[in-house]
């Protein structure tokens, strides 16, 4: 195996996590799109650190760390935010909140 | 012939087998990932995007990080695939039909394509690169007293500054998806 592989999954699942960000209405559609190019992102580190020249230097273990927590509190606030959206507009197609549209 | 084949195969099973813990899951990853961006029923969605964030953890462990796999097993399984199963259940999305989905109009089938184009450059930037034609070297691991001093040494502002985020994420969310008061 080489890192081109790893690189390679990490590419396309991060191409899958765009798409569904870019192309789905629904919100919670696009925070699944957003997790998985987070996932992608951690899995680059991963791949990056296991082929380093000096495995001890666990600069990308921690960032992997720091990393699944933010996403945790994003996914956290983004989920809350998607609620109260759904309770003013009975709605959680991105479509349909278009109060602020001119 | 077949001897060749096992001479070669088995010459060193560790080895095969360690590619193979990382290949699989990474198949099982990519493909409940493909079907969770195209599946319109969200339910569907979010349990298959569960499945993905286990094959990721699978993909961590077997390439050595064992701590940050059980992370990612704990956090993403056990919360975020958790929340978002809440949020689907108490946003009760009954419009399904009415919900864009992948290549139905002008939008999607835009997005679709910057996606697509990408990976297009991705790939060709990481089959061009000569950094990535290096062969796996010896196995690696991070142990966890390692992982746990850093964390408390160089890194400790970095980690109080990921908790204060947290509980302010935490309070914030509470926060937001609260009942106005009449």
């Amino acid at each position: 195996m080489t890192l081109q592989i790893l690189l390679a999954i990490s590419a396309i699942l991060f191409a899958f996590g765009l798409a569904a960000a870019l192309s789905r209405s629904n919100a919670i559609m696009i925070v699944i799109g957003i997790e998985l190019m987070l996932g992608a992102a951690n899995l680059n580190f991963i791949a990056f650190w296991r082929f380093s020249e000096n495995p001890s230097d666990l600069a990308g273990i921690l960032f992997v760390i720091f990393s699944i927590g933010v996403a945790a509190a994003e996914a956290a606030v983004g989920l809350a935010i998607i609620i109260l959206v759904h309770r003013r507009i009975r709605s959680v197609e991105v479509d349909d909140a278009s109060n602020l549209k001119g | 012939m077949v001897t060749d084949f096992l001479k070669t195969c088995c010459a060193d099973p560790m080895k095969l087998i360690g590619e193979w813990f990382v290949i699989l899951p990474a198949l099982v990853l990519l493909l409940a990932a493909a079907a969770a961006v195209v599946m319109r029923n969200l339910i569907h969605a979010a349990l298959l995007l569960t499945l993905s964030f286990i094959a990721l953890g699978i993909v961590f462990i077997a390439l050595g990080a064992e701590f940050v796999g059980f992370v990612q097993l704990l956090v993403y399984v056990g919360a975020v695939a958790m929340v978002i199963v809440f949020s689907i259940l108490l946003t009760k999305p009954d419009q399904l039909t009415k919900s864009r989905n992948l290549l139905s109009g002008f939008a999607p089938a835009a997005g679709v394509a910057v996606a697509f184009t990408a990976l297009a450059a991705l790939l060709g930037f990481i089959f061009s690169s000569p950094l990535a034609k290096k062969p796996m070297p010896a196995p690696a691991s991070a142990p966890v007293a390692a992982i746990g001093e850093a964390l408390m040494g160089d890194y400790v502002i970095a980690l109080i500054v990921l908790g204060i985020l947290l509980t302010a994420a935490l309070v914030g969310a509470a926060v937001i998806a609260m009942e106005d008061k009449p």
